[in-house]
């Protein structure tokens, strides 16, 4: 029997990134807040110092800040007519938990997106016309996100100047500024801070790039480059490059976390609860089905709770949005032989893959001395920065070396042929160790309506709710994108003075068993017809207007970049509707 | 040892050089031994009038233990006093006639990194202090938001060569008055962490994480009898 | 095979594990706790983490085993050392203290399972489906050396006794998958036992392998403590300090803690 608590105006689901945004401002418009995490509340002092942190076999190798595929995990197949299976270890991407989120354990790396991104399927159609667009994928089913990148603008600035981005403008109103990317979208101002230093491996690459009459610029970055003070007021550090970046925490104060730009304001405000270790079950609707009256969670002792509220906010880490959704029976599930329906639609990943690059042996790369996002990297190829009339594919990746660490269970590298094991193989890792350079390639995911989220018919977790069943392969348009873009950096390779060089580039099928990225998107997305997407523009569930799904599950396909940053804009702008439209007038904010 | 790796306690609790970005070459340690007893025909005095022979300075604290530091991180310290990145009345002539000459730095440097020394009988330090020292030593704190200071500086102070100096058994005297010219602005070497850190420590705190570090000798006792 | 007093000991130091900062163990490894208590004389008189020369490999360590019985740890000391062998210049997986390691994962909480998807049905899936057999890591092991130590009787020469050439050709077949090892298939126990010698010989050696950091000195990693900001701009300088272990004190002596739990902190969930 679930314990009836006492109403509040806002339910968060999840504290991560979203989820904090969202309490700061609606806090800050007065509202009472609830955030239910499914982890317990740490901090950067005691619990993410050094040299406990330092530990790469416990957050690194055994995940330690990823959420407990003991408890709950993920179903996976590669095409429906496989069954799903759980993905009983994380590999291929890392869900986050505890207060903070993924945005913790995240490498900070800070791009927007490109003007295109926003109107990719009205884009392309202009630039290269439909029967192109059929030619890479009938399948294919990338839509307009229903914002443009104007819109998000003023929403990337006031997120960048939050987390403290470091880095250096490249076209600010049109001007084209010297130092920075000149193939970037136009930004209003500048970078809050410089850009990092530049280490070894992304001089070495910068050199290569220009060579071949490329545009290599500093990677933005929220490690930052100094001392800063945001305009919360909260003092952040310098990033020390120490090299354990992603799937770690910063003990420095130095990563832009929610632990180290919003909650130590946010935890000041008395309107705002925080219970940890809350398992949210689903969302309550009433008997039309179009109101949310609550939510349902249970605590770590098993005690369930219903947590009446006004709005409730999805902010989970994007799969879990969707599964959220769908567990609440909020919108209509998709089903993939009829196309109908929007709940699970448009399921997107990232496509990356590059090469490994051994450089002569008196080239000492230092890879150890790195921050999660001190690369230097190329736009020329990202999004449809080049002229893809004859290539047969729609997409692109930027390109960079962007080493973060060299941690040697993670980083070990041999050339093509050295044994998979034994004295030879002993022998080239310490030969090469120090003289190898990784280049990235990090681009695109089209989405497909073979591509998709739903609920397991079999397989569930600790508290006996469904898991989230994924089903998704790389469609063959981003196979064809990566390897034509291999061929590329593999010339990039060869100017930086590689000797030997192993290529990049994505193969299919799609595999759990090794990890690609963390940037999970789709299955909730937004647009502006409720028959092709889950949200409006706003975020806000066409169903139901008073639950809004706020990440990067609202992505109708995923963009180049890493994409923390467009989320937090894209949260920001969803809050700004919320609090100067839905609460002067609660409601659907789109009439479709 | 210059060059080898050694343990960084010995049994009778000396500290013993460590193991530089740069090996240290013998000529160099010679010489550098020279200008420690004698000084340098460019005007230098002997570094030993202030430092002693073998780098324990002395009880008042005024002047560092440079005993077994490291040479990078020494040799950058004469060269910031040379370069006005670093001020002081006595370092700055001093460092100024050493740069004259381009291998003295280094040479100087070489010889103070290679050496063994004891620690001096000092006064046994307040015990709360310590304990205070050593929290923020180890875990930093929360409410003033600042880490611990053996992230950078090694285990229990140890060092972290070569661009991070020892903590460990320096002298509290020398290691608050650094910290508050971190404070004040008025030491312009690593702007970006040390002045950063410093300015989040009040007067109690740089007593406490001095007065911690001058007396840590190490967690463990090599050879002790179970 | 039960052995009380070893049992008593691990109890004891496995309470003191679960803490923010490693814990102050007397200098020396649970080998030698064990060895102070059944009454041997202690044996290695510097603690197990003492560095030594640089140039020639240190010997195989000592290890009790707690998991593996004795044919067990013979065929996982013998297999590891083929897998990474030692030279004139490197220690290799036998002498960094893999299978001590090994022993301490698997008769731990990861080896019970921590963080694993446990739920059947078991199917066997797509090879991209990964890990689909109901076995925790410390059954797969017992099941998959239990086979391979009976098949190996049958044919008459332990492994431990073959030849090295015998030995890498037998880790090919097993690698190249096909048999079944008490419902294993072979190749999915050589992933899993090439996959722990790798984390073995390149953690930090807190958890009882990489023994004198051997991995770290063989490549020039520089290890848990890590403050690079003003080196990082000095393009190619040589770093070549001792490495350090996120176990380690101002004596260098590694406090070793094989139950460091793989769950965030404060209160690992």
């Amino acid at each position: 029997m679930a314990t009836l608590l006492k109403p509040v105006d806002v339910v968060t689901i999840g504290v991560g990134l979203t989820g904090s945004l969202a309490a700061l401002e609606l806090g800050q418009a007065g509202l009472k807040v609830v955030g239910l995490e499914r982890g317990s509340g740490r901090e950067t002092v005691p619990d993410f110092q050094s040299p406990p942190i330092h530990d790469e076999l416990r957050f690194a190798i055994r995940k330690a800040f990823m959420q407990d595929n003991a408890k709950v995990a993920v179903t996976f197949r590669n095409a429906s007519d496989q069954t799903a299976l759980p993905i009983r270890r994380w590999e291929s991407f890392l869900p986050g938990q505890g207060p903070g989120g993924s945005f913790v354990h995240w490498n900070g790396q800070s791009f927007r997106a490109q003007v295109a991104d926003f109107i990719w399927r009205t884009h392309t159609i202009q630039r290269y016309g439909q029967k192109f667009l059929d030619s890479c994928g009938p399948e294919l089913t990338i839509q307009d996100w229903g914002v443009t990148y104007d819109d998000m603008e003023p929403y990337y600035a006031r997120f960048e100047n939050l987390c403290g981005v470091s880095g250096k403008a490249g076209n600010i109103k049109g001007q084209i500024q010297p130092g920075g990317n000149p193939l970037e979208a136009p930004r209003s101002g500048e970078y809050p801070n410089p850009p990092q230093k530049e280490p070894h491996f992304g001089a070495i690459f910068r050199k290569g790039a220009e060579s071949l009459g490329y545009h290599p610029y500093p990677q933005p970055s929220s490690n930052l480059s100094r001392a800063y003070t945001n305009p919360l007021g909260i003092k952040m550090e310098t990033c020390i490059f120490c090299g354990f970046c992603e799937r770690f925490a910063c003990p420095h104060y130095a990563k832009a976390s929610p632990q180290t730009i919003i909650l130590p304001v946010l935890l000041q405000d008395p309107n705002y609860e925080l219970p940890a270790l809350c398992e949210v079950l689903r969302i309550n609707l009433d008997s039309t089905r179009k109101k949310a009256t609550g939510v349902t969670y249970v605590d770590d002792t098993g005690q369930e709770f219903e947590q009446p509220t006004e709005l409730v906010l999805i902010t989970a880490f994007p799969l879990n949005n969707v599964r959220t959704l769908l567990l609440s029976g909020i919108g209509e599930p998709y089903d993939p032989k009829t196309g109908n329906g929007v709940v699970g639609r448009n399921y997107s990943y990232q496509t990356t893959g590059g090469p490994t690059i051994f450089m002569d042996e008196s080239i000492n790369v230092n890879p150890f001395m790195a921050s999660g996002a001190c690369g230097t990297m190329i736009d020329d190829f990202s999004g449809d920065n080049f002229d893809h009339s004859n290539l047969g594919f729609i997409g692109g990746q930027y390109v960079g070396a962007i080493m973060t660490n060299g941690r040697p269970i993670e980083f070990h590298p041999t050339p093509t042929g050295t044994p998979t094991w034994g004295l030879e193989w002993k022998q080239a890792v310490a030969r090469h160790y120090n003289h190898t350079i990784l280049v990235q390639q990090h681009g695109t995911s089209a989405s497909s309506r073979l591509n998709y989220l739903d609920l397991d018919p079999m397989y569930k977790d600790a508290w006996g709710q469904p898991l989230l069943r994924m089903t998704f392969d790389f469609p063959e348009n981003d196979i064809r994108m990566s390897q034509y873009i291999a061929d590329k950096v593999v010339e990039i390779g060869r100017a930086m003075g590689g000797k030997q060089i192993i290529r990049g580039g994505t193969k299919r099928p799609y595999s759990v068993t090794f990890y690609q990225s963390t940037h999970n998107a789709g299955g909730a997305i937004m647009g502006d017809d409720p028959k092709t997407s889950a949200v409006n523009q706003y975020l806000q569930c066409w169903n139901v207007p008073n639950v809004f799904s706020l990440g990067a599950s609202a992505f109708p396909q995923n963009i180049t970049y890493n994409y923390s940053i467009t989320i937090g804009a894209l949260t920001l702008w969803a809050l700004d509707a919320i609090k100067n439209k839905y609460l002067k007038s609660p409601g659907p904010l789109v009439h479709s | 040892m210059p060059g080898g790796r050694s343990p960084r306690f010995g049994p009778l609790g000396f500290i013993i050089g460590f193991v530089q970005a740069q090996t240290q070459q013998p000529s160099q340690i010679a010489r550098g031994a020279v200008i420690a007893a004698q000084g340098t025909p460019t005007g230098a005095p002997p570094c030993s009038q202030c430092h002693a022979f073998n780098g324990v300075s002395d009880a008042s604290g005024a002047f560092p233990r440079i005993a077994g530091q490291s040479a990078y991180y020494l040799a950058k310290q004469l060269r910031d006093f040379a370069s006005g990145v670093r001020t002081s009345a006595l370092m700055t002539p001093i460092a100024k006639a050493l740069a004259l000459s381009s291998d003295n730095i280094a040479d100087v440097a070489a010889y103070y990194a290679s050496l063994d020394a004891p620690f001096l009988p000092l006064n046994p330090p307040d015990p709360a202090l310590v304990k205070r020292g050593e929290q923020l030593a180890k875990i930093g704190s929360d409410k003033q938001r600042v880490q611990a200071c053996d992230n950078c500086h090694g285990p229990e102070g140890a060092g972290e060569p070569p661009a991070i100096p020892y903590l460990a058994g320096q002298y509290a005297h020398y290691i608050d008055f650094t910290l508050d010219t971190w404070r004040t602005g008025f030491r312009k070497s690593s702007p970006e962490s040390m002045e950063v850190v410093a300015k989040k420590l009040d007067d109690q705190d740089l007593a406490a994480v001095a007065a911690y570090y001058q007396q840590v000798r190490g967690s463990g006792d090599v050879g002790a009898p179970q | 095979m039960s052995d009380i007093s070893r049992r008593t000991v691990l109890t004891a130091t496995a309470a003191a594990g679960a803490t923010i900062l490693p814990a102050a163990l007397p200098s020396g490894s649970i080998d030698d706790l064990v060895s102070i208590c059944s009454g041997e004389a202690r044996a290695a008189a510097t603690p197990a983490a003492t560095p030594s020369s640089a140039t020639t490999p240190d010997q195989a360590p000592r290890t009790t085993y707690l998991f593996f019985n004795d044919q067990e740890a013979a065929l996982i000391e013998a297999a590891v050392a083929r897998l990474i062998p030692k030279d004139e210049q490197w220690g290799g997986a036998l002498e960094a203290g893999v299978p001590n390691y090994m022993d301490k994962q698997l008769g731990g909480a990861w080896g019970a399972g921590e963080r694993l998807y446990r739920s059947g049905p078991w199917h066997q899936g797509e090879w991209t489906q990964g890990y689909q057999l109901p076995f925790t890591p410390a059954e797969l092991f017992h099941a998959a050396l239990a086979a391979i130590n009976r098949d190996l009787a049958t044919a008459g020469t332990p492994f431990a006794k073959m030849s090295a050439d015998d030995q890498d050709a037998y880790l090919k077949k097993l690698e190249a998958g096909g048999q079944d090892l008490g419902g294993v298939p072979s190749d999915v126990f050589f992933d899993h036992l090439w996959e722990l010698t790798l984390e073995d010989f390149f953690s930090d050696p807190v958890y009882g392998g990489n023994r004198d950091m051997v991995s770290w000195r063989m490549i020039g990693f520089p290890g848990a403590y890590a403050s690079y900001y003003e080196l990082v701009d000095q393009h190619g300088i040589k770093i070549d300090r001792p490495p350090t272990s996120l176990g380690e004190d101002l004596y260098r002596h590694i406090h070793i803690d094989p139950n460091i739990p793989a769950y965030a902190p404060p209160n690992n969930k």
